[in-house]
């Protein structure tokens, strides 16, 4: 099912992301910031994925780590790298937004601070799968755990703290001509993220069926 | 002055340290006595964004071309690892599969 459905997903996305660029430029200007507040149509959308993929990998590391499944094992890998990608845009476009709306291209208040915190527990767990050695599965799906419990801290940092980052009313309040190209962005970031989880997971399924394939070439007696 | 033996050197070095230091401090104006000038009106006001002088406003534009391109680059490397990584893995089966089969 999802094998027929993939190229048709996969055009889709092509076509989104390819039309997402006219949308933002057809949407209109916001009164105080102007210009630059068009950077928000692709930052925010990718702080969704970002929270996203952290759900993804912190339900998926719990299924491994519970029933120790390893295709739950190989969505976890999967989706702790997408965490990874989509917090590193989130936290190179937000500081390009920042130095023209707030004259500071960085502020460690609760918000920017708890997504840091919350990218470089995913860049860890990327490490300690890699660098681990034998165990080490187990180890980072602990980690990604603790950071999908860090995604309501963040999220609700700017409702709870004084930070200068725009509270979450934000999107509710935006305006009619915003409303569609973000909603329209923040669709297209998800159907991203889902092809390139399944294309990470193929992977990791090819690389399974390598180690697989390995041990037993190695348990042949030898000829 | 045998009593000066008992008291630690570091504190005996503290005290000369503080009494040298003392009238450097009352050679120090008083800022209260000091004559107080206005800070420039972009510090204690609101300035709308608009109304400041050309060469304190930062262009938008290349910010929003570095962002747009910044999230296009990131995808289409990471797009480019994925399949690199995939080709790498699919040779690698497929000389394995013909191991096998000999």
């Amino acid at each position: 099912m999802l094998a027929r459905a993939f190229p048709i997903l996969v055009t889709v996305a092509i076509a989104c992301f390819g039309a997402a660029p006219f949308l933002i430029g057809a949407a209109p200007y916001e009164s105080t910031m102007g210009l630059v507040q068009k950077i928000f149509y692709f930052h925010a959308p990718s702080g969704m994925t970002m929270f996203a993929g952290a759900c993804v990998a912190g339900c998926a590391s719990a299924a491994y780590l519970f029933t120790g499944k390893a295709s739950a094992d190989r969505i976890a890998a999967a989706a702790v790298e997408l965490t990874v990608l989509f917090g590193a845009i989130v936290l190179m476009t937000g500081p390009l937004w920042g130095r023209k709306a707030w004259g500071v291209w960085w502020q460690w208040d609760a918000r920017l601070t708890s997504s840091l915190l919350l990218w470089m527990m995913f860049v860890a767990c990327l490490l300690v799968r890699k660098y681990g050695g034998p165990g080490s599965a187990k180890l980072a799906a602990a980690v990604a755990l603790f950071g999908m419990a860090n995604v309501p801290f963040v999220y609700i940092s700017v409702n709870v703290w004084r930070t200068v980052h725009p509270k979450t009313t934000v999107v509710p309040s935006l305006g009619a001509g915003m409303r569609g190209p973000f909603w329209f962005c923040a669709a297209t970031f998800l159907l991203l993220f889902l092809v390139l989880l399944a294309v990470r997971v193929r992977l990791a399924e090819q690389q399974s069926e390598l180690e697989t394939l390995s041990l037993e070439l190695a348990d042949r007696p030898a000829t | 002055m045998r009593f000066l033996k008992i008291i630690p050197t570091p504190v005996v070095l503290l005290v000369l340290w503080m009494g040298a230091l003392a009238p450097m401090q009352a050679a120090q104006p008083d800022p209260a006595s000091q004559p107080r000038t206005a800070p420039p009106a972009a510090q204690n006001e609101y300035v709308p964004l608009s109304e400041l002088p050309p060469d304190e406003q930062l262009p938008a534009v290349p910010l929003v071309f570095i962002a747009y391109g910044l999230i296009w680059l990131a995808v289409l490397v990471y797009v480019i690892t994925i399949w690199r990584r995939q080709s790498a893995v699919a040779k690698e089966l497929e000389i394995l599969k013909r191991q096998l089969r000999s």
